[in-house]
């Protein structure tokens, strides 16, 4: 590796390091507030534009929900500032397992291996569908 | 191959600035950005290692650029403004078309995903750059130039000018620009939309510095006040790591490849969200559902500034 691109390497990750300090001096990150039902849905019908919504189940920390939608579950899950979402079979997600208040989804993804919802309970006894439409 | 005069080298400092400049207005409440501090780390740390990236394919890339100019078909003059005016143009176009390509074929999105997967618009986006960009070998687009007879180190100057012109526009701090700079430039406003994943922004704006390519082989979109950009990816990462960051896609694809050889071609060479079964979603069937869930909201309205209806 030549010298100048050494020192030019040192500089930038020093740099780096000042940069990402000051970011978390700032505080300037999306301001986020727990999930209730009207913003799931809100950000279900952006995800998921068109898709019925039959029930809602909202994270009891508000930082993640999930949804059926027919034969698939809607996973919605708080990442940084940001949400992750996907869709899984919704046999997949009532057979998940669910421990110390937390169920945890496979999602078979490599972009986003698993989510993690604190429910109060899980899976759901079967109950007649609200029948919500995203908005 | 670095050229004497380097771009890219000279405007690190001001890199560098502009990003605190931005982190400072937005906390004292003169501009507005949002950093979060994972996702600045995780954009910087993929900057710093696509330049060591590089390197692994540095002497390959150089090498294919040398043998190019030495069977040149012309010789152009490094010192000709003519020639200077000439290269800007092509090598826009060429900056066009790969990021085109790169955006619709899978093999060359999984080397460019990285520079999407913020949730965040700020200017260290800008810096979130591939490490896999060489081995993808999209640097073979820009071998005609060579060919053609435009020196080496002029070709480098000026993809290092097109490097340093895109930093710029990676800000939410700057609305819009004068409407001739919009109609002819690449500008913030042009490349939110770039980097929005609300299905009627997906696959838009592959500009340069130039929209104007955009505009003419119909790809453009402009921003549109009444849909705010949602940015990041489709399928967003459910984390900061940067070697998720930079090889997700392509671990995907290979296991893609290796659950269903009989459609490798497909899930290697097809569009992004390709699957033989049709189970997951393109950009195109994206915007089709889209396009569908808003007729059926307004049965008598076509999609405003959506340049399909």
């Amino acid at each position: 590796m030549p010298e100048g691109f050494a020192v030019q390497f040192a500089a930038s990750f020093a740099a780096v390091a000042v940069l990402v300090g000051l970011a978390a001096w700032a505080r300037i990150a999306k301001p986020m507030t727990p999930l209730d039902d009207a913003r799931v849905l809100k950000l279900l019908a952006e995800e998921f534009p068109g898709r019925p919504i039959e029930r809602v189940w909202v994270a009891v920390d508000g930082r993640g929900a999930l949804a059926k939608s027919g034969a698939a579950a809607l996973v919605l899950c708080e990442v940084g500032d940001g949400y992750v979402a996907r869709h899984i079979p919704w046999a997949q997600a009532i057979a998940s397992s669910f421990r110390d208040g937390v169920v945890k989804l496979d999602l078979s993804d490599v972009a986003a291996p698993n989510a993690r919802i604190a429910l109060q309970s899980w899976p759901p006894p079967s109950t007649p569908p609200h029948n919500r439409q995203a908005a | 191959m670095k050229p004497v005069f380097d771009p890219v080298t000279l405007a690190i400092p001001f890199f560098i600035l502009a990003i605190i400049l931005e982190i400072v207005l937005t906390r004292l409440k003169v501009a507005r950005a949002h950093y979060e501090t994972r996702d600045t780390m995780a954009s910087l740390a993929m900057g710093l290692g696509s330049n060591v990236a590089g390197l692994l394919t540095a002497g390959v890339v150089v090498a294919a650029t040398l043998w190019s100019y030495q069977h040149r078909l012309f010789d152009i003059p490094m010192t000709a403004i003519w020639a200077w005016v000439a290269i800007f143009l092509i090598e826009d176009m060429i900056y066009y078309w790969f990021h085109r390509l790169s955006h619709e074929r899978r093999f060359w999105w999984a080397a460019h995903v990285n520079h999407h997967s913020s949730q965040h618009y700020n200017l260290s986006t800008a810096l979130r750059q591939t490490w896999t960009g060489g081995i993808a070998g999209t640097w073979v687009l820009w071998l005609p130039l060579a060919f053609l007879g435009f020196p080496p180190a002029m070709i480098a100057i000026q993809k290092g000018i097109s490097l340093v012109y895109q930093f710029w526009i990676h800000t939410e701090v700057v609305g819009r620009t004068p409407r001739w700079f919009e109609a002819v430039f690449n500008t913030p406003s042009h490349h939110r939309v770039h980097h929005a994943r609300n299905p009627r922004y997906l696959d838009r704006n592959y500009a340069g510095i130039l929209i104007i390519w955009d505009k003419l082989f119909g790809t453009f979109q402009p921003e549109l006040d009444e849909e705010a950009c949602r940015y990041g990816i489709v399928k967003n990462l459910s984390g900061f790591n940067v070697l998720r960051v930079a090889f997700h896609e392509w671990i995907a694809m290979a296991q893609d490849v290796v659950r269903h050889p009989r459609h490798a071609l497909g899930y290697v060479f097809g569009p992004p969200g390709w699957s033989h079964d049709g189970s997951r979603d393109t950009s195109m069937t994206l915007r089709a559902q889209w396009r569908a869930s808003q007729s059926a909201k307004h049965p008598d309205a076509g999609v405003a500034g959506d340049p399909s209806t």
